[in-house]
């Protein structure tokens, strides 16, 4: 879940918008729009989410 | 699909051998549906477009208790009489899917506006188990929410949830397995009402996913889709239900539906007079008093300057560009690493000019590794990790309020803050981003202004740190940003045609920030932000390299410097200029570096630094303004941009030399 950094909107990774890669950065921005505001939002490392994953795991 | 396509996770999670039960999470949106969905289902997700139209619905499997479950996310809805496509395709879910168990989740700080639809799936017999989430916000502003009273009044299984925090998950889990179909409780609507319902609701013969009472007070509120589907499974029985309906819809004109909701509301109110408690002073927190100072002119104003002082100035400035950069830069490359280094090369390759690639002036190892490790690493740490630590807390909107009225007089609204803000971070993105702003004459200023006057976080940190060091200077660079951005900006909406539109946005709350929020945002940003610099850093070493080697470089600077002489700076100035045209935050570290070795005194350093902020955008920044804004108005803004850099350098030096300010 990403919670929106500037309207504090709640959304999961796949409902958000992506970077199309365009920019020329190398790999694009690696940001997730948020589908109500548009404001960028990080996207959640592939470490941290395993980490995160594992935990919640452990927790079911 | 756009520019912007919509990520999908298409690993479908095959749920087991046998009976997989069917559960949907409905309610309103902005409820944490999906924070739900996420918590239960984890990564298995497979996102869909609903048969036939183009809402996007998403599934996936829950596994607990020993069963396997289907979860369905499905689009916000506020009743069962639909409007919307999205409340159209919830409620054919409803119809068509049959689900083992509905779970209803809404907002606990809302109860009295949500609490009527769940009566509506509680009157149409749906295996109800309702979610009153982010119950911690609730508790924040002194709600008291007797839950389990609650449960008893409506006769369904109740959870007092925070599934944003994992709150109540086990919970909700142990009821969505638990679930047996029971007897469901009636609220009772007026005489006249109940007796209109009766009427047709005795008159359908056939079963449906919906209570017969339900379909009844649907088609009363002129459901065609509904009336559709009972005429098709009634057949010959139809024609007097049709009549039934016809006559009651007559009779009762335009008020049955208001009537029903006014109906609902009160039954609500009856409900929640004893299941919430609302305190007679309600308890305003420390983070309601500062939203209110925040938005305020009077107040808003000096606490952003006090967040700017010790966010930008001591954080970033002071510590992040100072002793960080001393540390690293200073020690580490200078000291211990660069001499190792240059011994270790010239040890192995014994001609000059390859040595020179590597561990020369503008070597890839010398300067371009010691630029984006000593240098901008630790500025854009520090610059990050301040940026998460107010993003997190919910600042930024109030910013945009705060601002809003400044913003207007320069075409824009409050919602320019967004690219304004992330500007600060990188202006190639935020350009970007102009495009959510609502007009094009909208999107042309802010473009404008964040090639002329937002200086990106590494930039800035390097800007920040060099003037620090000298008194006044910080505060003739900022007076010179500001004043130019709003006179530029102000310029620029009096010679656009068009209107500025309306700005309003509902304020999240303002929260204490989360560490583990703050660090994985600070640790994403900076990750990407390296792996964008390295490769770039590299490559400007090694053309400047070429250049170097070719004689082109020399050409350059020597071509350079009259412009240069002209805004009273030396000539070795001119290789942060072009250092700068490769990327903003590179061109800052090259001021740095001449700053070290003592060339620049405090005037000359000051007006390189108004003139590299204001110069040209990197080659990035305006490869996306041509794909944004299209050649015409790039090139336009580049040669405007770079005239006004050195026209206001030039008028900067000649004020300082005629005042001797600095």
């Amino acid at each position: 879940m990403i919670r929106c950094g500037y309207c504090s909107h709640e959304f999961a990774e796949d409902e958000g918008i992506r970077s199309c890669g365009k920019c020329g950065k190398p790999g694009g921005c690696r940001m997730v729009r948020c589908p109500r505001c548009y404001y960028e939002n990080p996207e959640e490392p592939k470490i941290l989410k395993k980490i995160k994953r594992l935990f919640e795991g452990e927790n079911r | 699909m756009g520019l912007f396509s919509r990520g999908k996770n298409r690993n479908i999670q095959p749920g087991e051998a046998g009976r997989v039960k069917r559960v949907a999470l409905v309610g309103n949106p902005n409820v944490g549906k999906s924070a739900l969905f996420n918590a239960l289902t984890g990564a298995y997700v497979t996102v869909s477009n609903y048969p036939g139209t183009s809402v996007e619905v998403t599934r996936g499997s829950a596994h607990f208790n020993g069963e396997t479950f289907e979860i369905i996310d499905t689009p916000g809805m506020y009743a069962l009489l639909p409007i919307t496509e999205e409340e159209r395709v919830a409620r054919e879910i409803l119809l068509n899917e049959r689900p083992d168990v509905v779970v209803h989740v809404i907002d606990a700080r809302n109860l009295e506006r949500m609490l009527p639809m769940t009566l509506q799936l509680i009157d149409a017999a749906l295996p109800l188990v309702l979610v009153v989430n982010i119950m911690d916000e609730a508790e924040r502003i002194g709600l008291t929410i007797d839950i389990p009273l609650l449960a008893e009044k409506l006769e369904i299984p109740v959870i007092g949830a925070a599934t944003a925090r994992k709150r109540g998950l086990d919970e909700i889990r142990q009821a969505i397995a638990g679930y047996r179909p029971g007897r469901h409780v009636l609220f009772a609507y007026s005489r006249r009402m109940e007796g209109d319902i009766e009427r047709v609701a005795g008159m359908i013969r056939e079963d449906y996913p919906l209570s017969h009472r339900s379909l009844a007070l649907l088609m009363l509120q002129r459901d065609d889709e509904v009336a559709a589907l009972v005429r098709t499974r009634e057949g010959e029985n139809w024609p007097p239900i049709d009549e039934q309906v016809k006559e009651i819809v007559y009779n009762r004109r335009e008020s049955f539906h208001l009537d029903l909701t006014m109906e609902r509301r009160s039954i609500v109110k009856r409900l929640l007079s004893e299941v919430i408690r609302i305190p007679d002073r309600r308890h305003v927190t420390l983070g309601e008093r500062l939203s209110t100072l925040s938005v305020r002119p009077l107040t808003g104003v000096p606490l952003l300057l006090v967040v700017l002082y010790f966010g930008l100035y001591r954080f970033v400035g002071e510590f992040g560009a100072g002793t960080l950069v001393d540390f690293l830069e200073g020690r580490l490359f200078e000291e211990l690493f660069n001499p190792w280094i240059t011994g270790v090369v010239k040890g192995i390759i014994p001609w000059a000019i390859v040595q020179e690639l590597f561990v020369g002036e503008y070597g890839v190892i010398t300067l371009g590794l010691r630029y984006a490790v000593g240098i901008i690493l630790p500025i854009v740490a520090t610059f990050f990790l301040f940026f998460s630590l107010l993003e997190d807390s919910g600042y930024f909107p109030r910013l945009a309020l705060l601002v809003d009225r400044v913003f207007k007089k320069i075409g824009l609204t409050g919602r320019a803050v967004i690219p304004m803000v992330l500007g600060f971070g990188c202006d190639t993105m935020a350009t970007m981003v102009t495009r959510t702003l609502e007009t094009v004459r909208e999107r042309i200023i802010a473009t404008l202004l964040l090639a002329l006057a937002i200086p990106c976080s590494a930039q800035l940190g390097v800007i920040i740190a060099l003037l620090a060091k000298v008194p006044g200077a910080l505060a003739v660079w900022s007076i010179c940003l500001l004043l130019i951005f709003l006179l530029i900006g102000f310029l620029a909406a009096r010679l656009m045609p068009g209107e500025t539109p309306m700005f309003y946005m509902e304020l999240p709350p303002m929260r204490m920030p989360q560490l583990s929020n703050i660090v994985t945002k600070t640790y994403t940003r900076m990750q990407w932000y390296f792996i964008e610099i390295l490769p770039l850093f590299i490559l400007a070493s090694v053309l400047l390299w070429l250049g170097k080697i070719t004689g082109f470089f020399v050409r350059l600077v020597d071509w350079m410097t009259p412009t240069m002489h002209a805004l009273g700076l030396p000539k070795e100035v001119t290789v942060a200029f072009i250092f700068g045209f490769f990327r903003r935050d590179y061109g800052a570290a090259g001021l740095y570096d001449l700053q070290t070795k003592g060339i620049l005194d405090p005037r000359q350093l000051t007006v390189a630094a108004v003139t590299l902020t204001l110069f040209i955008p990197c080659v990035a920044q305006f490869l996306i303004m041509k794909k944004e804004r299209g050649w015409a108005v790039s090139l336009g803004i580049g040669i405007f941009v770079t005239t006004l850099a050195f026209g206001s350098g030039w008028l900067l030096n000649q004020f300082l030399l005629a005042t001797r300010l600095l």
